[in-house]
């Protein structure tokens, strides 16, 4: 045998298979945990989409300020420019309503006013503006996962 | 001496085959029975042979850490029996609740049951870990065993906050709302685990089924893992602290280094601490019966008072959950209140900064903590220093919480709870 | 030392721990390797190919891999056909190959709100090809020929006004044409002697219904339905009307979606709503209302859609009751009335029409074609009937029947139907009894419609 083994420890041989053994080994048990961790990362979510699609934008009158209830959300039509408002008061979730200027909270009693800022009330912080784009089919499109500046437009 | 005869029967039993295939050794007759019982049977093997008369002294550990144990074993028995009617869908989670409440035998029995033993059980791991720390009973060889302790902690208010949402009402939506909010303030980390808490970006069924597996199988084995970890750490540390311990290690000493001119006593070489090194067998007396009989009379005096609770106090149920409306104030459950009442202060040090804190200097404190004196008594002049910050660290988090709980009403306002309006302050 | 024996296994734990190694790590990888991130990276070169300023060009190279899926509670769907399907909303990649085609009514029926299987069936979960096309094991709906997709349009829209199903139309049209309400039950009308239409949709491919038609023996043996002799086209249409019967319940924003606004939908639910009780119309009808004769050219027709739906508010004091229209039936019976003024139509109202005419549409209602021919003249074959091995016709009943048998023969039924030859089976098809499911006046109209039957000019053979 060409390869002695000492009294007192292992062959290079012997160490050799360790020592692949052992990384091998623990390199699978790494891997089955980033696999795990991984497995828990949810790829979809079933929640309602943070994007979404309103009507055309000739479908909303010059100067309006349309509430669309589901998404919680005002559209608000300038010319030809538009821009989302959330409708969600930043105090406690509750939807605000529009006022002859500004929107207020009936929850508690917010005040906002047109571009959003806290004008009184428990209100943190202003009403977040949501990025405005156009679909591939012609409609507007509102990211709720991409908040803007207040003096962000969409022009069409 | 001369058993009735059901005993003889049982006896008899013993004797044959199966009774011997069944049960190794009988119940304890003699000594000998009573120092094998601890070593023979499944169930007791856990406990030492023979404890420590101090050891067992109620105004040293009020059994503060057997009562948790207990508590934690209440909480699997009523847990697992809850989960035969409780169902983890947001559609049904809170109906089958109700089902409990109204038409199951027992139902609301054992759900107020599971409730109260959660919540004393938060609070009396938070007792344990105050009487260790006061009795100094962290310090070596003990250290490990207390960070164990902290993490079993940590595993408890997990398992607390897992369990708090999965009736779907408006109190556990929103608590574990403002709850994992509070963790989401962590820097770097915080939004990624808030999403992987929750499955998505709202508190919703993947969240739900995520909490409900957490509560009933992850850290319910993890905690038992943890627990067996910490009570054989118990018992290979020499049992319980006491005054008169005989200090550190044995120094160890290797074989070929001793002096070969003497006979030496088999306890002189025994390597490392065992619990018979400096035993002194006038302190000592068997487990069986002085240890185990204890131990069954708190298990009965923690059931009675849970089930007084159980009896006397129904667990809440609020409205069905509702993300529209969130309530006026809206609360973490009582063992974070603290934390949330620093959070309207500041979020970074209400959420991640305190919480921090708290947990390191737990952790190190036994290997950071080099007075080696005052283990095994309370509130040892040795350690004033130490006593004194503890103290004044628990009296601040007290406070807090009663602050959270009490004097803060609608928008987290102050206001004193003896002027509270009777109606509840819940916004429409 | 002991190791001395364990040595010998260590080239096993090497093997052992290289193996599962590169398990471990090959199983990941395979499952990293989707089809769908094949057909998505192909979506995004195209998308970058077709960028013409650099700002289109990062955000097409900016287009994430990922999954993508429609929630449709409303509907308990998920679809994620549009993680290979990328393009169905927009118009430029119309004529593109699959999947990367635009779907021609995406503005009437977008992706969003419907998703796609709804119409198109298919497995809507699975992210492969084969399994998303549903024709897989244990998946019972799977994706519909493209050529019978009208028969979707049939689960929300009814089938005679829609002008993109025009297929569905003719295949309804057949249907009650050809009687085969005699037999089968459809929408809770109809025969007892074959099963019930309700879910065949959702039960038969076409392949089988086809065969069916054309010979129900040789399908479901000991079948009594009579071979059905359709054209090609029209086997095709009755095929798709068929596959449209899927007893789906549509739920709340879907349903309220089912009226596509048209005259002959308006005139339906004139009738049914009984307008003419205080309305009239060409000098019939009640007179609580105005005539609605010339409403069109009184009224604009907004007016009109507003006044059907809240009349109180259109003309205070009115005692016209708040009937609940949808959107689509107010335009419905508003297209109705301007219909009128445009071309005065002859209403073929049942309260104005006479009792044959009625009971025509009685013999139409009940499918007594399927059984006794078309406009009752016979030649249905029942294999070993007496009657010449077929099911009579009705021409001469004024001569063979009082009106009062008729009445009782109709009602009863007739369940023994006399052999040809008692050796051989008994005849398949027999005549049921109508007693609670044909009302009272419908049968006095049904028995004037029989009873006119006879031709004008044929002596009274006396029978």
């Amino acid at each position: 045998m060409n390869d002695p083994t000492p009294s007192n420890g292992v062959s290079r041989r012997a160490f050799f298979q360790l020592f692949l053994g052992w990384l091998a080994g623990l390199f699978a048990f790494g891997a089955s945990a980033v696999a795990a961790v991984r497995f828990l990362v949810p790829n979809v979510l079933f929640e309602p989409s943070e994007q979404f699609k309103a009507d055309k934008p000739e479908d909303y009158l010059d100067g309006s300020v349309t509430f669309l209830e589901d998404e919680r959300v005002f559209l608000i039509r300038n010319g030809n420019t538009f821009r989302c408002l959330s409708a969600v008061c930043t105090h406690l979730g509750c939807t605000v309503n529009r006022a002859e200027h500004g929107y207020h909270c009936p929850c508690h009693g917010s005040v906002f006013d047109d571009q959003g800022a806290v004008k009184g009330g428990p209100a943190p912080r202003a009403l977040t503006w949501f990025l405005v784009t156009l679909s591939k089919d012609g409609r507007l499109l509102i990211d709720k996962g991409q908040p803007t500046a207040p003096d962000r437009y969409f022009v069409l | 001496m001369n058993a009735s005869p059901l005993k003889q029967l049982w006896q008899k039993f013993q004797r044959t085959r199966i009774g011997r295939s069944i049960f190794r050794v009988g119940l304890p007759d003699s000594n000998l029975e009573r120092s094998q019982v601890m070593v023979s049977s499944f169930l007791l093997h856990m406990q030492p042979a023979k404890v420590n008369k101090h050891s067992l002294r109620a105004s040293y550990s009020f059994g503060l850490g057997l009562i948790t144990l207990y508590l934690f074993f209440i909480l699997i028995g009523t847990g697992v029996l809850l989960m035969f009617y409780y169902v983890p869908s947001t559609e049904r989670a809170y109906d089958s609740m109700k089902d409990l409440e109204f038409v199951v035998s027992a139902g609301q029995l054992i759900r107020n049951m599971h409730r109260w033993a959660a919540h004393l059980m938060v609070l009396f791991v938070v007792l344990h870990l105050c009487r260790v720390f006061y009795t100094a009973a962290y310090k070596p060889p003990r250290e490990f065993n207390w960070v164990l302790g902290v993490a079993l902690m940590l595993l408890t208010l997990g398992l607390s906050f897992t369990g708090y949402l999965l009736p779907w009402d408006q109190l556990a939506y929103w608590a574990i709302t403002v709850g994992t909010n509070i963790s989401g303030y962590a820097p770097v980390v915080g939004p990624k685990l808030k999403y992987l808490m929750l499955g998505g970006n709202v508190v919703g069924q993947p969240a739900l089924i995520r909490f409900y597996a957490l509560h009933v199988m992850v850290l319910p084995a993890v905690t038992i893992l943890m627990v067996a970890i910490h009570l054989w750490r118990v018992r290979k540390d020499g049992g319980l602290s006491r005054p008169d311990e005989p200090g550190n290690v044995v120094a160890q000493v290797e074989l070929s280094h001793l002096p070969t001119n003497k006979t030496y006593g088999l306890m002189e070489l025994a390597r490392g601490t065992t619990p018979q090194v400096g035993a002194n067998p006038e302190d000592e007396v068997f487990s069986w019966p002085h240890l185990v009989f204890r131990e069954m009379l708190l298990f009965m005096f923690v059931v009675a008072v849970l089930l007084v609770l159980a009896i006397g106090w129904n667990a809440p149920l609020e409205q069905f959950a509702n993300p529209i409306h969130p309530p006026n104030p809206a609360k973490a459950p009582w063992y974070f209140l603290g934390l949330q009442e620093l959070v309207a202060h500041s979020a970074f040090w209400g959420g991640v900064g305190v919480p921090t804190l708290l947990v390191v200097t737990l952790v190190l404190l036994p290997y950071v903590d080099r007075q080696r004196r005052g283990t095994g008594r309370w509130f040892a002049r040795e350690r004033v220093l130490a006593n004194t910050i503890f103290s004044i660290c628990l009296f601040v988090a007290i406070v807090l919480t009663i602050i959270g709980s009490l004097f803060r009403g609608p928008n987290w306002s102050w206001q004193e709870p003896w002027k509270k309006p009777p109606a509840a302050t819940e916004s429409h | 030392m002991a190791n001395e024996s364990v040595r010998k296994f260590y080239p096993w734990f090497t093997v052992l721990g290289l193996v599962v190694g590169s398990l471990v790590v090959g199983g990941y990888y395979k499952d990293q390797f989707r089809e769908w991130k094949d057909f998505q990276r192909k979506f995004v070169r195209e998308e970058v190919r077709r960028a013409i300023t650099p700002q289109q060009r990062t955000l097409a190279e900016s287009t994430p891999v990922q999954v993508r899926q429609i929630l449709l509670p409303e509907l308990n769907r998920v679809d994620r056909c549009t993680t290979c399907h990328l393009a169905v909303d927009d118009p430029t990649y119309g004529g593109y190959p699959q999947p990367l085609a635009y779907h021609p009514l995406h503005e009437q029926h977008p992706s969003e709100k419907f998703g796609c299987t709804i119409c198109h069936r298919g497995q809507g979960r699975a992210t492969t090809t084969a399994a998303a096309h549903g024709n897989v094991p244990h998946w019972d709906e799977p994706m519909l020929p493209l050529m019978y997709i009208q028969a979707s349009c049939g689960k929300c829209h009814q089938a005679a006004d829609n002008p993109a199903a025009p297929e569905l139309a003719h295949g309804q049209q057949i249907f009650e044409d050809s009687g085969c309400r005699g037999c089968h039950k459809l929408g809770g009308t109809g025969g007892i002697i074959g099963p019930d239409l309700d879910k065949v949709g959702a039960r038969r491919s076409s392949e089988w219904l086809k065969k069916h038609f054309l010979s129900p023996a040789a399908v479901t043996p000991g079948s009594g339905m009579p071979p059905q002799k359709f054209s090609e086209p029209d086997l095709e249409a009755i095929t798709l009307f068929m596959l449209s019967q899927t007893g789906e319940m549509v739920p709340g924003y879907y349903a309220s979606m089912k009226v596509i606004a048209s005259p002959d939908e308006g005139q339906r639910l004139f009738q049914q709503k009984g307008c003419i009780g205080c309305h009239s119309l060409g000098g019939k009808g009640g007179t609580v209302g105005p005539a609605l004769d010339d409403v069109g050219m009184r009224r604009a027709p907004d007016w009109i859609v507003a006044h059907f739906k809240d009349p109180q508010m259109v003309t205070p004091g009115t005692v016209m009751p708040k009937f609940g229209f949808t959107e689509a039936e107010a335009r419905s019976l508003t297209d109705f009335l301007m219909h009128m003024r445009e071309q005065k139509v002859a209403l073929s109202l049942p309260s104005l029409m006479g009792p044959v005419e009625r009971g025509r549409e009685v013999f139409r209602k009940y499918g007594c074609a399927g059984c006794h021919g078309p406009d009752a003249q016979g030649g249905v074959p029942n294999p070993n009937a007496k009657t010449a091995q077929q099911v009579p016709g009705l021409k001469y009943v004024a001569d063979s029947y009082t009106k009062d048998e008729i009445f009782k023969r109709i009602l009863n039924g007739q369940h023994e139907i006399v052999s040809l030859d008692a050796s051989k089976p008994a005849p398949p098809l027999y005549m049921p009894g109508w007693r609670g499911t044909i009302k009272d006046p419908e049968l006095d109209d049904l028995v004037a419609y029989l009873f006119s039957l006879k031709p004008k000019d044929a002596e009274n053979l006396g029978f």
